[in-house]
């Protein structure tokens, strides 16, 4: 039987609400796909032609919210922002977006955007990291760095990010609180890095 | 010593002072090249004008107090059996690598900084006013991290929530920094917004000043030292709490009429949280601006009497004393009123140590050596005088009836007088050089008060009758 574009869309809707209130309720490890299946009323069978695994699906969710946030960063954003505002406001924007995530993206993170060589690597979460950078990249660019960064510029902002990320999964101060001055430092380092000396926002630096 | 323009690299850097700590194969075991290092630290020359990053002026507090503080434990490790000065290098490295690795410093470092500033043994007078400037020159919070703080306080935005936001904040403390914005009523504020995680930053650096201090657990006044870094926890904890300063905010401008001229900001509580606080603006200058017009000496008394009397209706009707008498937190209104913000420093006395002030006061007053004595034995935690040195009760005495001569004198007391006002620091200077700092927690507050707002009224070279001030505010609050 074939079933709507719509049906189809309401479906995939449905497990991925199903999904996080599920990893929310059981934990991301504990929870099956069989779990996410019968919540959402559907054959364990049929999920997998939305979701090929547990961490696609995670995956999706934490990429979905990421993309939300980089939309919220561009309406948020007035244009007066330096280097260094621009990308906490960026960071920020995305973070606030996976917030209802956050009781169980630790892993879910770990499995899909681990630096370290993996046997099979999740294509979702090579996507999220794409994207994630491919925005930054437009951020240096409209602070006059016209050249893409070279690798080990990226290199030293992706571990950044992800020691943010990690931190912040973990981060039990209110509102993760500590997350924000450990982004501002982080940052700030960042920009003084790829600037030469730090003494201005980046701009007299830029290409 | 003059203040020179200078960088962070002229002081002693941390990996010197790591260096010059005796170690395994050391072959300076009284820490002489430690001495030597530490003892260049009033000598260098002070930078006064590279505050303006992160990371530099971090390390440059992290420099400071640690020159200082290992200044004071150095005399500890010459006195120390071996045993003993093995235990206290292994504390003292330790505790070096915890401050040397401490990121986010604007907590307590800083805060740690204004203190030590205020103790007289560490008080070259530039570094001094060096420290004390931080509290206008601390980099600021950009706009994109005082709009998530806004957003997980409210909920909304800043220009969501006021009519118009000032996007850089007009002053800079150590806890926070002030913007100004406009009520959708039409009201000028100021908005001030703390840090963010700022209370576990200061939390974590005061657990790693205890690391610091170890090495003092073997001496007679540690439990003495303790007691005082508790108090100074609790009082940096609660100047985290934008409500408790609100609450102090509230009473404190209760206490004062529209005659007084003592103008004390309204709090507007709906646009007000922990970790915001948003208050009336008053407009007017600081201290050195007021000061850069050369007021006359009418101008300069009038100031004078007003802080005076401020302080005085706090202490005697709500035994309330402002801990933190920074030139910032005074504001001279055009109108000749004087504005009073930033209450977050606010000690409050408890009856027992008020009464203890009290009988001191009475002593003083009627020239009543016994009692004086007995008062000043008490407050350093002695049972009676005679359990004193008597060297110890002659030159904490000559400090404590320093602090009171205000009280003894009838008519004009002129606070700009030279002669009186290094007499002072130099009987400050002397009880800490003789390491006399027992006593009660509340007395690491009142010298600062009592050296803090000195200073101001010194700088201000103004004029006040004091003891008028004093039989005024007394006799009301009976």
């Amino acid at each position: 039987m074939r079933i709507s574009a719509q049906a189809k869309q309401e479906n995939r809707a449905r497990i991925l609400e199903k999904g996080a209130e599920l990893f929310i309720a059981k934990g991301f490890e504990e929870c099956t796909t069989r779990d996410i299946a019968v919540s959402s009323g559907l054959a364990t069978g049929t999920l997998f032609n939305y979701f090929p695994s547990k961490e696609t699906l995670a995956m999706t969710m934490v990429s979905e919210a990421l993309n939300r946030g980089r939309e919220d960063f561009r309406r948020r954003r007035t244009g007066e922002e330096g280097l260094d505002e621009d990308l906490f406001l960026f960071i920020a924007s995305g973070l606030r977006r996976l917030r209802p995530l956050r009781p169980f993206i630790g892993p879910v993170l770990e499995r899909s955007l681990s630096p370290f060589p993996r046997k099979t690597v999740c294509p979702e979460g090579e996507a999220a990291r794409q994207e994630h950078l491919d925005a930054v990249h437009e951020i240096l660019a409209m602070h006059g760095f016209t050249k893409a960064p070279d690798y080990v510029a990226v290199t030293m902002y992706w571990s950044l990010y992800l020691g943010i990320l990690a931190f912040w999964a973990g981060d039990d101060s209110p509102n993760q609180q500590a997350t924000q001055a450990l982004m501002d430092y982080s940052i700030r380092m960042f920009v003084q890095v790829i600037s030469g000396n730090g003494a201005d926002r980046g701009e007299e630096h830029a290409d | 010593m003059q203040i020179e323009e200078g960088t962070v690299n002229e002081l002693p850097c941390l990996k010197q002072l790591m260096m010059a700590l005796p170690g395994e194969n050391d072959k300076d075991p009284a820490g002489e090249k430690l001495a030597a290092i530490l003892n260049q630290v009033p000598a260098r020359k002070v930078p006064v004008s590279s505050f303006s990053r992160l990371w530099i002026l971090g390390s440059l507090h992290a420099k400071v107090a640690l020159g200082y503080l290992t200044c004071w434990l150095r005399s500890r490790f010459a006195e120390a059996g071996e045993k003993e000065r093995l235990r206290n290098e292994a504390h003292l490295t330790a505790a070096l690598q915890l401050l040397g690795t401490m990121g986010y410093m604007r907590g307590a470092v800083m805060k740690l900084g204004q203190l030590l500033a205020s103790l007289p043994l560490v008080v070259p007078e530039e570094f001094a006013r060096t420290l004390a400037s931080l509290h206008f020159q601390a980099p600021p919070m950009h706009y994109s991290v005082v709009r998530e703080v806004f957003l997980d306080e409210f909920g909304r935005e800043p220009e969501e929530l006021f009519a118009s936001f000032e996007r850089r904040a007009f002053a800079a403390a150590s806890l926070g920094q002030v913007h100004r914005a406009r009520l959708h009523s039409g009201e000028e504020v100021a908005v001030k917004v703390q840090y963010p995680d700022i209370a576990r930053t200061i939390k974590s650096d005061l657990r790693n000043l205890r690391i610091l201090l170890q090495p003092m657990c073997m001496t007679a006044d540690w439990h003495n030292h303790l007691e005082k870094l508790a108090d100074i926890e609790e009082m940096l904890m609660m100047e985290t709490d934008y409500q408790q300063e609100a609450r102090f905010g509230r009473e404190i401008r209760n206490n004062f009429t529209s005659e007084d001229r003592i103008v004390v900001p309204r709090i507007y509580e709906e646009y007000s949280t922990r970790r915001v606080l948003t208050t009336e603006y008053l407009c007017g200058v600081h201290l050195d601006q007021f000061l850069a017009a050369d007021p006359d000496q009418e101008l300069r008394d009038h100031f004078t009497h007003l802080i005076t009397a401020a302080t005085m209706r706090l202490l005697y009707r709500s035994h309330w004393l402002l801990a933190d008498p920074n030139p910032g937190n005074y504001i001279f209104m055009d109108d000749g009123r004087l504005g009073l913000i930033d209450f977050g420093c606010t000690r409050v006395i408890t009856d027992e140590e008020w009464r203890l002030q009290r009988e001191f006061e009475r002593a003083v007053i009627n020239r009543d050596e016994a009692g004086i004595n007995r008062a000043i034995a008490r407050a350093c935690l002695y049972n009676d005088p005679e359990e004193m040195e008597p060297e110890r009760l002659a030159v904490v005495g000559r400090g404590a009836l320093w602090q009171m001569e205000p009280w003894k004198t009838e008519g004009l007391f002129d606070f700009g007088d030279e002669e009186f006002f290094r007499r002072g620091i130099d009987t400050f200077l002397d009880v800490m050089r003789r390491r006399y700092d027992r006593g009660k927690p509340l007395y690491l507050w009142t010298n600062r008060f009592v050296l803090g707002a000195r200073g101001i009224t010194f700088r201000l070279k103004g004029r006040c009758d004091f003891r008028k001030i004093y039989e005024q505010e007394s006799d009301a609050c009976l």
